[in-house]
């Protein structure tokens, strides 16, 4: 079980992008199972990729294009338009 | 179908300018980005197939641009990143066990992703992580892409890119236990 932590943090980060094979799941979940540590790393990585997903979907619910953005915009267009 | 420019900032502006500015979170680059859009769909209107909705189509060019401006930062920047130096080293043991024990973290996403200083700490936190990290971070978590889509942007392998994520993740977990979450409790 050299290495043990290291990986088993590899192997929570990895199951975020990845479907883990059978042994690594198994390897992974008895080690969690008995590592408060590496269970604390394990929730904490869920919970920032859980974070940042939410954070696409609300965090700008409301803003909007300021005016002066806006009418940038429109003039963009139509300087381009003239060229 | 609707091929007026103008048009489409009225209609769709505001939500291509959230779309953006939730990604790349710096108001001046959203509306550069969304202006780059906005033309570069304008000249290329003939090939909208109308298969997918004005807005669909402006999304997805948009996000290509997002992209881009991700893969030229990286470019410029040169980075050189030595798989040697690991910086997940600090945070164990040579026997691969922990020598900084982690935190249970208490709050709740939910609460988090409305948080304004919670967002201020961690773009702060990510601001320090390597450039490679960074890049493979943003476009992987902030943007929500694709593993496919991230090592292509990067010009990078799937290994490669989770030893990145890895290290960003660690990097990122520990900056934000000394700065947000320093007084949560054990579990």
């Amino acid at each position: 079980m050299k290495h043990a932590c290291r990986h088993a943090t590899r192997l929570a980060s990895d199951s975020i992008d990845r479907k883990l094979s059978l042994w690594e799941r198994l390897r992974f979940h008895l080690h969690l199972a008995m590592c408060g540590n590496c269970r604390n790393c394990d929730h904490t990585l869920r919970l920032i990729r859980r974070t940042t997903e939410l954070m696409r979907e609300t965090r700008y619910g409301q803003i909007k294009l300021t005016d002066s953005q806006r009418e940038r915009l429109h003039a963009a267009i139509n300087s381009n338009n003239q060229s | 179908m609707n091929s007026d420019p103008h048009q489409w900032i009225n209609e769709h502006g505001d939500y291509l300018y959230r779309y953006a500015i939730s990604r790349l979170h710096n108001e001046e680059q959203a509306a550069d980005l969304l202006q780059e859009t906005l033309l570069a769909a304008w000249k290329g209107h003939s090939s909208f197939t109308g298969q997918s909705s004005i807005r669909t189509w402006l999304v997805g060019i948009l996000k290509h641009k997002i992209i881009d401006h991700i893969r030229k930062e990286i470019r410029n920047r040169n980075l050189a990143e030595s798989v040697e130096n690991d910086p997940t080293s600090a945070y164990f043991k040579s026997n691969g066990s922990w020598s900084d024990t982690p935190q249970a973290w208490k709050e709740n996403p939910e609460e988090l992703c409305r948080n304004e200083q919670f967002k201020s700490v961690l773009d702060t936190c990510l601001g320090k992580l390597p450039e490679k990290q960074k890049a493979v971070f943003r476009l992987r978590d902030i943007l929500g892409e694709e593993t496919d889509v991230v090592c292509k942007s990067c010009d990078i392998t799937p290994t490669h890119l989770h030893v990145l994520l890895h290290r960003a993740r660690l990097g990122l977990r520990k900056c934000l236990e000394l700065h947000w979450f320093g007084q949560g409790e054990k579990r």
